[in-house]
Parts: C-alpha cells; sequence; structure tokens
C-alpha cells in the first residue's frame, strides 16, 4: 500500500475507517520511514496541544463570567449528565472537557452558582454537581491547579468498587462508585485554604488505607479505569 | 441545562481557540467577549438540539476574520502579524533564530489566517474534518488542503523541535 502524506495525516487525525487505520498500523510495524512520519505528526500535535493547554487552566476573567452572570444553578441530574456524555469527543476534547467543567463548575469560583458537591436520597450520600464531575474525569495525575477539587488516591475496596479520595475548600472525603453515581464513604468538612495540600496526605489517605485492596491505582490504571467508566470487569 | 450555563462551559475552550487565532491573551479576550455578546443578542438563531461549541466556534471565528479584514482595509497590521512582518525588517535574525528555537507562536503567526483556523480546530480544539468544515462554512477538500499546508509550516519552523 502505497500512503500519500495526506493519508497519513487523517491517520493521526483519526480520521479513517477502522480497517485502513489497522493496516497503516501494521505497515508502519514493519516500515520505520513510516513510523517515523507518523510519529513527526503525532509530535506536532502533542506540542501544540502543550502550547495552548494552559490557557485551558487560566480563571475565565471576569469580564466574561460577569456577561453571563445570569446563569444559573447547574443542572447535575443523571439523565443531563448522561446525554452530555454521549456527545461524541476525541481525546483531545476529553481533556478539555474535563479541565472546562472543574474550572467552569467549580465550587467557589462562581460564586452566583450554588453548585452543591453533594446530594442525598433514600439510598445514602452521592456526590453531585462539579464533585461528582471531578470524580468522573479528573486524573490525579494531571489535575489543573486551579482546580477547585483535588483527587488524591484512586483504589479498590473490598467490594471491588473504584474509590477516590478527594479534597477541596467545602468538603474532603471518599467516594465508592456506584452504578453511575459515587457513594460517599467518608466525609469531612474541608481544610483546605489557599494552596492545596499534597495530594494523598492526610486523614483521607488514611481512611484510604484502611478500605484500600492492593496499592492505589497509578496513572496507567487509573486512567484505564476512568475511561471505562469506573465500571468494574 | 441552560444557554448561559453551556456557553459558561464552554468559555475555558473558547479562550484557547481565540488565544490561537489573536495569540495576544487581551486581544483573544476582547474577541471571546466580542461572541459572547454576539451569542446573547442572537440566541435565537441557535437551534436548540444542535452543537453550541460549534456555533460558538463559528461566531468567534467569523468576528476574528471580519476584524482581521477591517484592519487589513485600514492598512494597520495587526499585532498579529508582528513577527511576520519583522522577519522582512531588522529583527529578521532573532525572530528566525526564536522560530527555529521551536516557538510555537511565532510559528503559528507565520500561517496564513485560513491555516491558522483549520490547525486551531483539528490539532488543538479536536474537532473532525467535517467538523471543522462545518463550523468554517467550507468544503471539507478545503480543510484538508489548507491543513496539509499549516502543518507542513509548522514542521519546517518547529522542526526537530516538534
Amino acid at each position: 500500500m502505497s500512503l500519500t502524506p495526506d493519508m497519513i495525516a487523517a491517520f493521526v487525525d483519526g480520521e479513517l475507517d477502522d480497517l485502513t487505520a489497522r493496516r497503516i498500523e501494521r505497515e508502519a510495524a514493519s516500515d520505520s520511514a513510516l513510523a517515523a512520519e507518523i510519529e513527526r505528526h503525532r509530535a506536532l500535535k502533542a506540542r501544540l496541544a502543550a502550547h495552548y493547554a494552559p490557557v485551558i487552566e487560566e480563571p475565565v476573567p471576569d469580564r466574561l463570567r460577569a456577561l453571563l452572570a445570569g446563569a444559573a444553578v447547574v443542572d447535575t441530574s443523571m439523565a443531563d449528565r448522561r446525554a452530555a456524555r454521549r456527545v461524541r469527543f476525541a481525546p483531545l476534547h476529553w481533556a478539555a472537557l474535563a479541565a472546562s467543567l472543574v474550572l467552569g463548575v467549580s465550587i467557589g469560583m462562581q460564586p452566583w452558582r450554588p453548585a452543591a458537591p453533594i446530594a442525598a436520597d433514600q439510598h445514602g450520600v452521592f456526590a453531585a454537581g462539579a464533585l461528582a464531575m471531578t470524580l468522573d474525569e479528573q486524573l490525579a495525575a494531571r489535575q489543573p491547579s486551579e482546580g477547585a477539587v483535588r483527587v488524591g488516591l484512586s483504589f479498590r475496596d473490598r467490594a471491588g468498587r473504584y474509590c477516590r479520595s478527594f479534597e477541596s475548600a467545602v468538603i474532603d472525603g471518599i467516594g465508592c462508585r456506584e452504578g453511575e453515581r459515587w457513594r460517599l464513604e467518608a466525609m469531612r468538612r474541608g481544610a483546605v485554604r489557599g494552596q492545596f495540600r499534597q495530594a494523598g496526605s492526610g486523614d483521607m489517605a488514611e481512611i484510604a488505607s484502611t478500605m484500600m485492596v492492593g496499592d492505589p491505582l497509578d496513572a496507567n490504571a487509573e486512567r484505564g479505569a476512568r475511561d471505562a467508566g469506573w465500571i468494574v470487569r | 441545562m441552560r444557554f448561559e450555563d453551556e456557553l459558561v462551559e464552554l468559555l475555558p475552550r473558547l479562550r484557547r481557540f481565540a488565544r490561537g487565532l489573536a495569540r495576544h491573551a487581551s486581544d483573544a479576550d476582547d474577541l471571546c467577549q466580542a461572541a459572547i455578546e454576539r451569542a446573547l443578542k442572537s440566541r435565537d438563531q441557535w437551534q436548540d438540539g444542535t452543537r453550541l461549541d460549534s456555533w460558538m466556534y463559528r461566531i468567534t471565528r467569523n468576528l476574528w476574520i471580519d476584524e482581521r479584514r477591517a484592519a487589513a482595509r485600514r492598512g494597520v497590521h495587526a499585532p498579529i502579524d508582528e513577527a511576520v512582518t519583522q522577519v522582512a525588517g531588522d529583527g529578521a535574525a532573532e525572530v528566525e533564530a526564536g522560530a527555529l528555537r521551536g516557538d510555537v507562536d511565532g510559528a503559528m503567526a507565520r500561517l496564513p489566517d485560513e491555516q491558522r483556523e483549520v490547525v486551531m480546530l483539528v490539532l488543538i480544539e479536536g474537532y473532525a474534518y467535517r467538523e471543522a468544515a462545518d463550523i468554517l462554512e467550507v468544503p471539507i477538500g478545503t480543510v484538508t488542503s489548507r491543513l496539509a499546508r499549516g502543518r507542513e509550516t509548522l514542521m519546517h519552523y518547529l522542526g526537530e523541535a516538534a
């Protein structure tokens, strides 16, 4: 198969059908020139993404938020979040979306918007709003510096559930995945002021260590679990 | 979710897109501000159920193009052209060196507007070719050819550093 530069670019951009993409992958395994060309394209994308990524993490200037100050309570119903999840996003988008959810909906950055981090019903107490979204999406290894909620440890508990410890200005705790929600197994008033403590420090880490089976998830395992929607296989 | 709420969530991404187009942070935020104002004014034109992000990107991009054209008519070089115009002047050596060190801003500034917007949408914002074509209201073949030229230029200037 002779590949045009456009096809290589389309491959790197995820624009080819699965069959063609797999064919190119196979070919690249034995064709070092092709592999190098693919790598060159990927490196450019990575370089550009890294260059512009910090903009996402900057606090949105007041003058822009003020224009939309009429923005009301966030609808955190599961139906809405499921609908949002169905929208197809490229990988870069996911990173951007996770960051924008954390920044755009974060507690304390939008004082007009009372986004409660917890919700209780007859089944128990669960993470809600920005907290739930953060537990859904944010990787401990790649947290925005301005994020209002900081994820500490991700681990499996004795019941086999994925659990994640977190800290924020309002509440610290540990959420364990049940269905599409995070049941809060431990909670206490957030002690974080200004600079966040190092992730995984403090009481929540201690409680987590008593709940945990095996070691905490490493960065790869955490990413894998998130990408699989925290569903236990 | 309400219109304003969705816009709030889009803001970080929209600011990134604007930064890539206008380069300077304050110009980019001016552009975002104009886009939000336009969106609020013409919210009736947004059809519920269609993607708000694409619509906002289109508004932002069109405002940017309008401004670039107006500036060109006035004979004003928008700040975005500084790096490029300097190349021909005394600062040429330094700008060249800066670009060769792998300065992404410098390399992006060398792209013509129509390539820069495609590069931003596809390579940074992660839109599919089809989606980028819809936002820019051009045929998909135009997107791929502009993207190819933009990539080539960027790779050339960013070189091994990319």
